[in-house]
């Protein structure tokens, strides 16, 4: 509950600047990326992170002027928990969501059939441990993945071109990186044992607009 | 000599029918034979098979009354002059020839025989005679052998002509008259038989303990005859033949065609007018009542009881009741399947062809051997068989007077299967083997049912050795040195048993004399000799073929025998001699002759006396009860030595290849001169052996407690390594007595019976020469002893008992526990065995002297259950093969509760048992305890129940068995809500409980989960998430 209302706010912040503008709603899919984050402790270190899995996200945007334009994202990502270490691999079911507000600059206008263009933005994560618990984990003398889940703050920046197919369909390729705080509540540390830093999650995405 | 008196027969047959009191006497339920009162004492009795009849002399009626076969009916009697004393039938059934006993007066008419024409009216007729005749008896040829006093007479019925066969000195005889309840038997003792074929005629009479026998044999007129004093008296009087004439009975005794006593009843009373015996040929059985010593001649103190006995060696197969005693002759219908015997109230006749349609019980078995463990207390159950060997449905009860012993059922019709349980509980206190006895009872079985004995064993871990059951008495035991096999010797059944010494089956049986008491193996190791105490026979068995050679006379009963490198030597109880001795063996002449002299001492020894011969045979030593022993050196070939040291004897003795000898407890020297004695054992000695220098020594205190095996050192007499034996060795009974022999002046020989002579020595010990084993004769049979005994573990150490939860915690009743220590265990072991058993591995635990349930066993740990009525002070002791630990004292606390740290997840251990109930895994840092779950916590020492948990058995479904103190248990500080708190069902000393958590739990990585309960606290750390 707690997570949904910080989502309806943040939509709600945002969604005035787009108003009376040319509307673009879109899809698309594509994967995920992570880095990962070494867990340290006096018996070594493992490797965290969320591995590579599909992602999916739909976007509504605005273009204000000729170049800027404004976009809310949210974006479901597949990736369980994984902890590496020695050779030694433990998982546990795992997905992301994040919602976020990207401003969004185009180096060409917006009548042009092809605009390449840049976002950054902001928003939150949430990682949410689907996984069955075990009674033995492996690796969890670094880490104890975890069946709950942890909200942060995301960082967003990207890069993509649209290609207006159409008269109100416009094709889209972008990539994205997201910075999260690492997330400790589902990949937690075990006693004496430490992890910190940020996630960075590179989502590449194809996906279709209709604009208006 | 004889004049012939004729005296008319009045035979009206209806007036006498009415003047004699006929009457079949009511048969008592449960015996066997049909009683005809004849109303007047029978002095004898003879079949008519040709008219269907039976005469009887009515000795005291003066009348010979005749018995219809067909209906057991007396339809008549022929008056006779006074006192017929003695009849018989002709052959050729012409002729019923009758002796008149008279008034024994030279001369007197009443001194005559009255001769009865059968085929004509019974016309009668009576020759006088110069002295009172004995008996009369027809042979083969018609001709009867009449006996008086003073002579043998060959009398011919046809002609009425007597002839005289011999003289014989004077046998006397009562007067008439005698005080009242003298009966016939006592007057002459006279009696006379014929066999089947009627070539022999056997008989004897006489008074008090004299009496005369004879043979004779009609075709040849050859007569042979003996006088003996006989002590006890040579009562019942009566002769019986087998069907050829080689085999006779006179009173209690068995002698083949020489008079020489084959076999001889024991523990005898010698009544004249009680008892009777029979030679039943055709199934080489004998029948006889031979009334025990102590029963009265007028007064029936003891129950009449007809033996059915081996016609050999009188090993006993049945006993059957009879309505009333036997008063003397008895004869076997032609069939052989009638007996008739004189019985008190004057005939009684038994179908003993047909015993199969009487109801009878038997066993399956002689012992019911429970073999239980000092460390197990569950119940033992055996069954056996009762049934009747003729196949009917006869009732039958079992009971016994022994606590701890439960019969199902107690009672029945057979054949039936009867289930005897044991309390192991009841018995534990003896740790040896306690013998109890089933009664068999029945309303209508006409024989003695038999006992069964149950023989329960409470083998406690430090004792050694295997039981094998010999039901019946054992008295010696020798083992073979050439064969790898030994035997032993049953006594009541006259049996050799020869056992395997690699693994101590049996594999023969061989017959003996009667009551063996001894055995020995010729020097040449090729026969086995055994002597007995109620038989002039000795057995002698060829060792290569197991079977019975031709045996040795003795005119004596054989005690003991041993065999030296140049004698074999016997001692004697008298009968032929004059006193208890030594006798030297022709093993050639199969004869015995006594000693004239031991060496320069005279060969007069105790009864109780023994002989044993050293395995090299340079030397028998001999031991006697009033404490003498002497030594027989076989390079001299003479008695070198004879010391009298002691006042008393007896227990174990043997000889040494190196000149040592034991008696009792006492080391002798060559000279016999006490060395030493054997410092430790039990309080009664046994058995004891040497082998090449060492000495093992076995001892007992009573039959009930474990006995005493060790090695001595022979020249201090200290034990080496003392083990205590699954049960006492055989111990010597009641001190010995001896039988008291009588000798008259003018008797060839004497014959004496004995009364349970029990040897105060005993032989009981024999190491097999394999040196794989040592065979102890024990209470219930055997016990087979491995060689290396005392090769023992260490003795069990107890250095800490803590909660088998967490290796910690205190011990509460109910819960499981871990003894730490050393030689717990001779190995590990585990059971999940319902209930779980007290003895594992050979090892066991008591808390207070009780045992307690084992789940697991190991050298240095040790898992059990502590009982539920267990709390406070408590001692604990742990039993092993390796002996038992000393005391551990132990505070067992009320409630102790400690999480189970068993569990595992992957390469994690020791981890609490708690388990998430919404998954039913263990709660780890990778399976949480989240907020809002219900937990199972399985512990123990939660202490006692309601209701009360079951020492070794699990805690119980429905109703839940719960704690009798309430735990509380927090979490992170926050208490949860308890919902079940007791014992787990279906686990053996396990609690669990069950609790909530609430949805506001602190989470975290260590939150402490505690458990309170009374005054104990235990915690565990686990990780809890939202």
């Amino acid at each position: 509950m707690k997570i949904v209302q910080m989502l309806l706010i943040s939509s709600a912040v945002l969604a005035p600047s787009a108003m009376a503008q040319r509307w673009e709603v879109g899809a698309g899919v594509g994967g995920g990326f992570y880095t990962s984050q070494d867990v340290t402790s006096s018996a070594g270190s493992a490797s965290a992170k969320l591995q590579t899995g599909l992602a999916g996200g739909v976007w509504l945007g605005n273009n204000t002027q000729g170049h800027w334009s404004g976009e809310l994202r949210y974006e479901y990502q597949m990736g369980d928990f994984a902890l590496s270490s020695g050779g030694t691999t433990a998982t546990f079911g795992a997905h992301t969501q994040q919602f976020h507000y990207d401003v969004m600059w185009h180096a060409t206008p917006s009548e042009s059939r092809i605009r390449p263009y840049v976002a950054a933005g902001a928003g939150i994560k949430l990682y949410q441990g689907t996984g069955a618990q075990v009674a033995y984990q492996p690796l969890s003398n670094f880490a104890l993945l975890t069946q709950q889940q942890d909200l942060t703050m995301l960082v967003s920046a990207g890069a993509g071109v649209k290609f207006q197919i159409s008269s109100h369909v416009q094709l889209r390729l972008d990539v994205h990186d997201y910075l999260t705080p690492f997330p400790k509540t589902v990949i937690t540390p075990n006693v004496g044992a430490k992890v910190g830093g940020w996630l960075q999650d590179f989502v590449p995405m194809v996906g279709i607009s209709y604009t208006n | 000599m004889f004049r012939k008196h004729w005296i008319s027969a009045i035979a009206s047959t209806a007036a006498m029918a009415a003047m004699i009191a006929i009457m079949t006497a009511p048969i008592q339920a449960g015996t066997f034979g049909t009683v005809v009162a004849i109303g007047g004492e029978a002095s004898d009795i003879a079949l008519d098979p040709a008219r269907g009849v039976l005469y009887i002399a009515n000795f005291t009626a003066n009348q010979i009354d005749v018995m219809t076969l067909s209906n057991n009916t007396i339809q008549t009697s022929i008056n006779v002059p006074n006192q017929p004393s003695s009849i018989s039938v002709s052959p050729d059934a012409h002729w019923l020839l009758v002796a008149n006993y008279g008034a024994n007066t030279t001369g007197s008419a009443t001194n005559a025989l009255t001769l009865i024409d059968l085929t004509n009216n019974n016309a009668k007729q009576t020759f006088t005679l110069s002295n009172s005749p004995l008996s009369v008896a027809f042979g083969f040829d018609n001709k009867a052998l009449v006996v008086t006093t003073q002579e043998f007479i060959i009398f011919d019925p046809t002609t009425g002509t007597t002839t005289l066969l011999k003289t014989i000195p004077q046998v006397t005889t009562l007067a008439i008259p005698q005080p009242p309840a003298t009966f016939p038997g006592s007057f002459t003792q006279a009696t006379a038989t014929v066999s089947a074929d009627g070539f022999t005629i056997a008989g004897m009479g006489g008074t008090g303990n004299a009496v005369l026998e004879y043979r004779f044999k009609p075709g040849t007129h050859g007569l042979s005859a003996v006088t003996y004093t006989a002590a006890p008296p040579p009562g019942p009087s009566v002769v019986s033949l087998s069907s050829d004439g080689s085999l006779a009975t006179f009173f209690w005794g068995v002698q083949d065609a020489n008079f020489n006593t084959i076999a001889q009843f024991s523990n005898i009373a010698g009544l004249f007018n009680v008892g009777s015996t029979l030679i039943d040929s055709s199934r080489n059985l004998i029948y006889a009542q031979i009334p025990p010593a102590g029963t009265s001649a007028t007064v029936n103190t003891n129950p009449p009881i007809l033996n059915i006995v081996d016609s050999d060696n009188l090993t006993l197969e049945d006993q059957i009741q009879l309505p009333e005693n036997l008063a003397g002759k008895s004869i076997l219908s032609a069939d052989n399947n009638t007996m008739y015997s004189i019985s008190d109230s004057g005939v009684m006749v038994l179908p003993v062809g047909n015993l199969a349609a009487y109801p009878r019980l038997s066993s399956s078995t002689e012992d019911l051997v429970f073999l239980g463990n000092f460390c197990t207390r569950t119940a033992l159950t055996q069954t056996f068989t009762i049934s009747d060997p003729g196949g009917n449905h006869t009732p039958f009860s079992v009971s016994t007077t022994t606590a701890g012993i439960t019969i199902s059922p107690s009672s029945g019709v057979t054949p039936a299967n009867v289930t005897v349980s044991v309390d192991p509980n009841a018995f534990a206190a003896s740790k040896g083997t306690v013998a109890a006895y089933l009664i068999i009872g029945s309303s209508s079985a006409i024989d003695l049912p038999p006992t069964v004995r149950v023989l329960i064993n409470s083998q406690d871990p430090a004792q050694r050795g295997t039981i094998v059951n010999v039901p019946g008495k054992v008295v010696d035991v020798l083992a073979d040195p050439q064969r790898n096999v030994y035997y032993v010797l049953r006594q009541d059944k006259n049996q050799v048993l020869v056992y395997n010494g690699s693994n101590n089956t049996l594999t023969a049986t061989l017959r003996t004399c009667t009551t063996p008491k001894g055995m020995a193996i010729t020097f040449d190791q090729q026969d086995l000799l055994v002597g007995c105490d109620n038989s002039h026979y000795m057995s002698v068995f060829d060792l290569d073929l197991l079977t019975a050679q031709q045996p040795i006379y003795v005119a004596d009963y054989v005690q003991s025998v041993a065999s030296s490198a140049n004698a074999t030597l016997v001692h004697v109880r008298p009968a032929g001699s004059n006193n208890p001795g030594i006798g030297k063996v022709d093993l050639a002449a199969r004869t015995v002759t006594q000693l004239p002299a031991l060496g320069v001492y005279q060969n007069s020894l105790p009864v109780d006396t023994v002989l044993t011969s050293s395995s090299n045979g340079g030397s028998i030593l001999v031991a006697s009860s009033n404490g003498a022993v002497m030594l027989y050196d076989a390079n001299s070939g003479t008695f070198t030595a004879s010391r009298h040291d002691f006042n008393a004897l007896s227990g174990a003795y043997a000889a040494s290849n190196f000149d040592q000898y034991v008696v009792g407890t006492n080391f002798l020297d060559p000279s016999l001169v006490p060395k030493g004695t054997i410092l430790s054992g039990a309080t009664t000695s046994s058995g004891f052996s040497f082998v090449n220098q060492a000495g093992y020594y076995t001892s007992g205190n009573t039959s009930a407690n474990p006995g005493t095996i060790e090695q001595v050192n022979l020249t201090t007499g200290n034990a080496i390594q003392p083990t205590a034996t699954v049960e006492a060795p055989m111990l010597a009974g009641t001190a010995a007595t001896t039988s008291t022999t009588t000798t008259g002046a003018t008797t060839a020989q004497n014959i004496t019976s004995s009364v349970s002579v029990t040897s105060g020595f005993t032989r009981t010990l024999a190491p097999l020469p394999s040196q794989t084993s040592l065979i102890v004769l024990s209470t219930s049979g055997f016990t087979v002893l491995p060689w290396t005994y005392a090769a023992s573990v260490a003795p069990p150490v107890i250095n800490a008992i803590v909660s088998a939860a967490d290796n910690k915690s205190a011990a509460a009743p109910g819960g499981l526990i871990s003894l730490y220590g050393a030689n717990l265990s001779p190995t590990n072991l585990a059971t999940s065995q319902i209930p779980v058993p007290t003895a594992l591995a050979n090892s066991c635990i008591t808390v207070n002297g009780q045992p307690i349930p084992l789940i697991f066993v190991s050298p240095g740990q040790v898992n059990a259950q502590m009982p539920f009525q267990a709390v406070g002070a408590e001692t604990v002791v742990v039993h092993t093969p390796g002996g038992t630990s000393d005391n551990f004292n132990l505070i067992v606390q009320p409630t102790a509760p400690a999480v189970f740290l068993s569990g595992v997840a992957g390469p994690a251990n020791n981890l609490p048992t708690v388990i998430r109930a919404s998954n039913g895994l263990l709660a780890t840092d990778s399976n949480p305890i989240h907020q809002s779950d219900v937990l199972v916590i399985y512990l123990t020492g939660l202490g006692q129940t309601n209701p009360s948990g079951v020492t070794g058995y699990p805690g119980p479904g429905s109703p839940l068995s719960r704690a009798l103190i309430a735990p509380t248990v927090s979490l992170g500080g926050m208490n949860l809500t308890v919902l079940y708190a007791g014992l787990a069902p279906g686990e053996v000393g396990v609690n669990q409980i069950n609790v909530a958590v609430p949805g506001n739990a602190p989470p975290g990585l260590n939150q402490p989960l505690t458990i309170n309960q009374g005054a104990a606290t235990i915690t565990v750390s686990m990780r809890v998430i939202p």
